[in-house]
């Protein structure tokens, strides 16, 4: 596992955020250059005077985008120079509970927008940057505002951002349809057709009815949603009734991900009543596919390594585990496609991985 | 609450009455459920069906209200911008084929190639084009005899994004300069296979030994290229159709998996040659529908591969994939002169290939403007204010407008005006004999059929059900 936060020592007075540089190229305002470096750690000064960081080497953190903590004695890396998967956390907060969250929320909020949109605009050229939480719409003005800031200034950079879509309201629609929202796409889950079941797995009531209306609001924004469905034993066997809602009510969403379960936070402790092993089950999600590409709507597996999903429905299944969390099983050695493969989550129980998976 | 505009026709299938709303989603209803929707009296379960599926809203129903807003809109065509070139590098041809559609030139004549001008023109054109990838199709004539122009053009489309040229050819005489224009990997070749190398020969060669010299370069270009750079088109004179297993078999000889089957098209000298192809009757309609029950039975005998008729499969794009199918024949509104353009021989623009027929044959000039002086003119105003089926008032009434487009320029080829009711047209008798072809393969339960149509629209394996059903 690729570590995101990292000890550190650092002079200043309060938090900042720096690119961390190994060369010796001219050093700009933001820079913070490598001062010395050892088997363990590195050392680098910047406008904030010096920052020591331990577990990593100056390899590793080179132009790193970096919020440094001195409070905390400690460093985040908020923007990895050499990877695709970068995701900013804005709050812990949420207003939903779902029943397999990844992320449990806690209830206090601090703000970091400004520090976070600090970070964005010093990203490379390009960067497709993930926004994640808790529930990043309880700041729908701070976030939107930011997004906005951000996209003005760098319309180079594009956003991913994952919503329980509870907090879209009528207002939002003329915001949402400013050229700019193209490079912003929104992640939001839908785990079963009507009040009952999506409610019950999101812990929250009405939200079936909020999402449906946001939705709406979207719809009429022309916004990019990636609509999000993770499969546990209550909503698997409805996934086919989902899929024609989705053809018919969501048809504008640019691609249906379909989820594995995740082993980490609620899921973890309730795994036995939750994961369905989809080698055994598969046809509810067959069928899901066959009526989504039928209709048009664009669909992917998420989680599901390629050995484990039928060859006719193995072009769905995606790599898509972030680097930083991503492992395979012993097992997976000479597999030809690894490249193309999820793999599995790094706190993935490996005696339940090693006999998942046969190399192809 | 209440219904989203809808309408219904009485075909073949089972059930019979089908149902098509104005965003194009549909369901075939039974006699049963005919009476009880006249008697207002469908099931509770039956309006939950038609409330999931987008037939039905609620008053207080925002997202079923947006997303068929939504739905129907995406029925309708946008012309981006400008990125799709056919271009008329020389009219001159070293064929002579019985039903030439573009009023050929013999081989030898003078002043039917671009001029220095004309040239100079196009590359011009090319460097104004805003759109971030190209397509460009080189037709004739025979635009290799001119292998040098067709390099200029290659040339000045460096800095596109995306490039890809279609040269459309028929393979008589392939040099070493045309060949290294074929070596290009953005290139791909289109050519005529009438069927067997008999039908080949009697309808466009004439000549034993040009019939061979073309057979020879087809089997060339596909082993050298493998089949995915190639295509090829047959022109079928209906009155005297090959037999069907005989074309499939010349196709599949050189691994080409799809044809577009076409009957002799009203063009050209085919007007004068091909009286009776001014109305396809139901002699090319029977003959279409035996040609396609074909392929599915011999695609369902053989699962190496899968063969498709190219606009059948277009039909059903445009049904079950609104926004996706980009065929520019088959699309509503229609718009002329704006995402794509025929630049002829002498620098005249057309909207269409069949727009330049038409000129040449003395029908009709619908020329838009020159390569030099610009297009957009009072003619291109003209043609796009009748693009659309939107407002005809038998397209209005119609199951299939969702799914079909609109073709003016063929109305005009065929009875040198627009304003005939649409279902006394060739344009309308031919749609509508496609799409009920395609809901009567597509409610049929042959598992047969289901497998090719789940081939051809690409599903991950063969469906159920395609479409749905209230018994």
């Amino acid at each position: 596992m690729i570590p995101l936060v990292l000890p550190a020592e650092s002079e200043a007075l309060k938090p900042f955020v720096t690119r961390l540089r190994a060369d010796t190229g001219e050093r700009k305002q933001s820079d913070s250059i490598l001062l010395d470096m050892d088997a363990t750690g590195a050392t680098y000064a910047g406008e904030e005077g010096l920052i020591a960081v331990d577990g990593a080497t100056a390899t590793d953190l080179n132009g790193d985008i970096v919020l440094v903590r001195p409070e905390a004695g400690r460093i985040e890396r908020l923007l990895r120079a050499g990877s695709d998967h970068n995701t900013l956390l804005v709050t812990e907060r949420c207003d939903q509970l779902c029943v397999m969250c990844s992320q449990p929320p806690k209830k206090t909020h601090v703000d970091r927008f400004d520090l976070l949109e600090e970070a964005c605009l010093l990203a490379n050229e390009g960067t497709l940057i993930g926004i994640s939480g808790g529930e990043p719409t309880l700041y729908k003005e701070r976030l939107l505002t930011m997004v906005e800031r951000v996209l003005v200034a760098r319309p180079d950079l594009s956003f991913h951002i994952l919503s329980n879509g509870q907090h879209f309201d009528r207002d939002d629609v003329a915001r949402l349809r400013q050229p700019l929202y193209a490079k912003v796409s929104w992640g939001i889950p839908l785990y079963a057709v009507g009040a009952a079941l999506h409610d019950e797995i999101v812990g929250k009531a009405g939200a079936f009815m909020q999402l449906e209306e946001s939705f709406a609001h979207l719809i009429m924004a022309g916004a990019r949603v990636e609509l999000r469905t993770v499969i546990t034993q209550p909503n698997m066997g409805e996934l086919p009734t989902l899929a024609c809602y989705v053809t018919s009510r969501l048809n504008f969403v640019e691609v249906w991900s379909i989820m594995q379960l995740e082993h980490i936070g609620f899921a973890k402790g309730r795994w036995s009543e939750l994961y369905v092993d989809h080698r055994r089950h598969f046809e509810p999600v067959a069928e899901a596919l066959n009526h989504a590409a039928l209709h048009g709507v664009r669909a992917q597996l998420f989680n599901f390594p390629r050995c484990t999903v039928p060859a006719a429905y193995r072009a769905f299944a995606v790599a898509s585990i972030s680097d930083w969390k991503r492992k395979y099983a012993a097992a997976c050695t000479g597999c030809t496609e690894q490249k193309s493969c999820s793999g599995f989550f790094e706190w993935h129980p490996d005696e339940h991985a090693e006999t998942c998976v046969e190399p192809l | 609450m209440t219904f989203v505009p809808m309408r219904a026709r009485a075909l073949g299938t089972q059930p019979k009455t089908l149902f098509v709303n104005d965003s194009g989603r549909f369901f075939a209803g039974s006699d049963a459920f005919v009476e009880r929707l006249l008697q207002n009296e469908p099931s509770d379960a039956e309006f939950a069906f038609l409330r999931s599926e987008g037939h039905w809203l609620d008053d207080d129903d925002a997202l079923g209200r947006a997303a068929h807003s939504r739905s129907v809109a995406r029925r309708f065509t946008i012309a981006g911008p400008l990125d799709y070139l056919i271009l008329v590098p020389t009219l001159r041809c070293n064929l002579s084929c019985s039903y030439c559609q573009v009023s050929r030139v013999n081989a030898e004549q003078q002043g039917f190639d671009w001029s220095e001008e004309t040239l100079a023109a196009v590359l011009h054109c090319l460097d104004q084009l805003p759109a971030e990838r190209i397509k460009i199709e080189f037709q004739g004539g025979e635009a290799t005899l001119r292998p040098d122009l067709i390099r200029a053009v290659m040339e000045r489309t460096s800095r596109f994004r995306e490039r890809q040229f279609v040269i459309c050819t028929n393979l008589q005489s392939i040099d070493d300069e045309v060949l290294a224009i074929f070596d290009c990997p953005e290139v791909f070749i289109s050519t005529s296979l009438d069927g067997d190398s008999a039908t080949h020969h009697r309808n466009r060669t004439h000549h034993s030994e040009k019939t061979d010299q073309f057979f020879y370069n087809l089997r060339f270009i596909v082993d050298r290229y493998g089949p995915r750079k190639v295509s090829a088109l047959p022109t079928i004179d209906s009155s005297a159709p090959p037999a069907v297993d005989d074309i499939i078999d010349a196709y599949l000889e050189y691994g080409l998996d799809s044809i577009f089957l076409r009957p002799i098209n009203y063009q050209g000298f085919a007007r004068k040659r091909h009286k009776s192809s001014r109305e396809q009757g139901a002699q090319w309609r029977a003959y279409y529908e035996s040609f396609v029950r074909r392929i599915i039975e011999r695609n369902w005998e053989d699962r190496d591969r899968v063969f498709e008729e190219t606009y059948l499969s277009i039909g059903l794009r445009r049904i079950f994939r609104p926004g996706v199918e980009r065929h520019v024949d088959l699309r509503n509104p229609n718009l002329a002169g704006h995402d794509y353009i025929v630049i002829d021989y002498d620098g005249t623009i057309y909207p269409t290939d069949e727009a330049r027929m038409l000129a040449r044959s003395g029908v009709v000039d619908l020329a838009i403007g020159t390569v030099q002086d610009g297009w957009d003119s009072e003619t291109r105003t003209l043609l796009n204010q009748h693009a659309t089926n939107q407002f005809d008032p038998d397209c209005q009434k119609c199951v299939y407008q969702p799914f079909c487009g609109r073709d003016i320029v063929d109305d005009l080829a065929r009875y040198g005006r627009i304003g005939l009711p649409r279902h006394e047209t060739e344009f309308c008798r031919r749609h509508m004999h496609l799409f009920d072809f395609i809901f009567e393969l597509i409610y049929s339960d042959c598992p047969k059929i289901r497998y090719s149509i789940g081939r051809w629209l690409r599903l991950p394996t063969t469906p159920l059900a395609i479409g749905q059903i209230i018994p």
